[in-house]
């Protein structure tokens, strides 16, 4: 994607619904973006579809907005693995079952 | 009441204030929706009231919109209920409608309607007739909150595998005004077969819904298999209220919404 603001909040629907047991959304830090404020309608859409997630009965936690830039490769690294290990504490997604 | 609003109607389409009226007319049994175009015949005029009060209602505002866009030069008049009203306030705000080229006529929902509907705000700012009823709380959404989040996707998954994706519940919404519709969009939904994906078809269109249902409960009514969509759109208008302090239709109808449309971006 070329920007998290293109992250439609669909497709993160989609991915659950196809076997993805969360998903991670990283876009560039808040007040960098190329675009103006691709990322801040990112922060917005992933913070109203946790809260869906969450009275469908699906755990908030599987999906993470982070703000990141392409110098952090350390900081990308420890987000993602710890996004990973959550990810495996919380087991298989349920949507996965329905699938 | 009927006559009250027949009055006002009779009076906007004699002066020349509106070039017609969208109203509902009554016509061999059936009510339905119609352009009113001669004050001097309202034959069949009828506000929606067939066995009980507000049984009959229709998107009024979608026919509205369809009109208006044939006509963009005429004024016209739309028969609002609360509900319709804060519907004509998102359209006014979303540049669907022209603020300036409608005129609603209201009435107030009385005390019955308002608590079939669990309704928050039965009655539009100004109306012509009926009384202002008490609001209702709509109890739905914490039912579901006491369920434990795990039981809850077992709820809703039994709910939306009725569904027989027979688009009811866009094709009635009278906020469901894109041009292109996701749900038919084959890179996010199965598109051409049978069931609807479940969950996320439902829950694609209620994320749609944020923003924008005005709480009219049309959904609710015209799906066939009682999927509690209602309940799942006034889930995302909560949220949308806590997230962004915004709820749409109830504010000012005069102060133009931020361009900014969600407000600020939630804190993390």
């Amino acid at each position: 994607m070329m920007c998290s603001g293109m992250v439609s909040p669909d497709l993160i629907l989609r991915a659950l619904s196809k076997g993805a047991d969360g998903v991670l959304v990283i876009g560039c830090h808040l007040g960098e973006c190329h675009y103006l404020e691709g990322n801040y309608n990112a922060a917005k859409r992933v913070a109203v579809l946790k809260k869906l997630l969450a009275f469908a009965g699906v755990d908030p936690a599987r999906l993470r907005v982070e703000w990141l830039s392409s110098a952090e490769a350390p900081t990308f690294v420890r987000v993602t693995s710890e996004f990973s290990e959550q990810i495996k504490a919380l087991g298989p997604s349920p949507l996965k079952e329905v699938a | 009441m009927v006559e009250k609003v027949k009055a006002r109607v009779q009076e906007l389409l004699a002066s020349g204030k509106v070039k017609g009226f969208i109203g509902l007319r009554e016509l061999h049994g059936h009510i339905g929706p119609y352009l009113f175009t001669d004050g001097g015949d309202l034959d069949g005029f009828v506000i929606g009231d067939r066995k009980a009060a507000g049984d009959t209602r229709y998107p009024l505002n979608t026919q509205l919109i369809m009109i208006s866009r044939q006509y963009p030069e005429e004024t016209l008049g739309v028969l609002v209920r609360g509900c319709d009203e804060r519907g004509l306030k998102t359209l006014f705000n979303t540049n669907q409608l022209k603020p300036e080229k409608v005129v609603s006529v209201g009435i107030a929902c009385p005390q019955e309607l308002a608590d079939v509907c669990e309704c928050m705000k039965p009655f539009p700012e100004e109306f012509v007739a009926g009384e202002a009823s008490e609001a209702r709380p709509f109890g739905s959404v914490e039912r579901i909150e006491s369920i434990e989040i795990g039981e809850r996707l077992k709820v809703w998954l039994g709910e939306f595998a009725k569904c027989i994706k027979c688009y009811g519940c866009r094709n009635i919404c009278p906020m469901c005004y894109c041009p292109e519709c996701t749900l038919e969009a084959k890179d996010f939904q199965a598109v051409g077969s049978i069931a609807s994906e479940n969950p996320i078809f439902h829950l694609t269109r209620a994320l749609h819904m944020a923003g924008r249902c005005i709480d009219c409960g049309l959904c609710s009514e015209a799906c066939p298999a009682d999927i509690p969509l209602r309940t799942l759109y006034k889930k995302i208008a909560d949220i949308v209220d806590l997230e962004f302090q915004y709820r749409p239709g109830y504010q000012d109808s005069k102060g133009k919404m931020s361009p900014n449309v969600l407000g600020e971006a939630a804190k993390h």
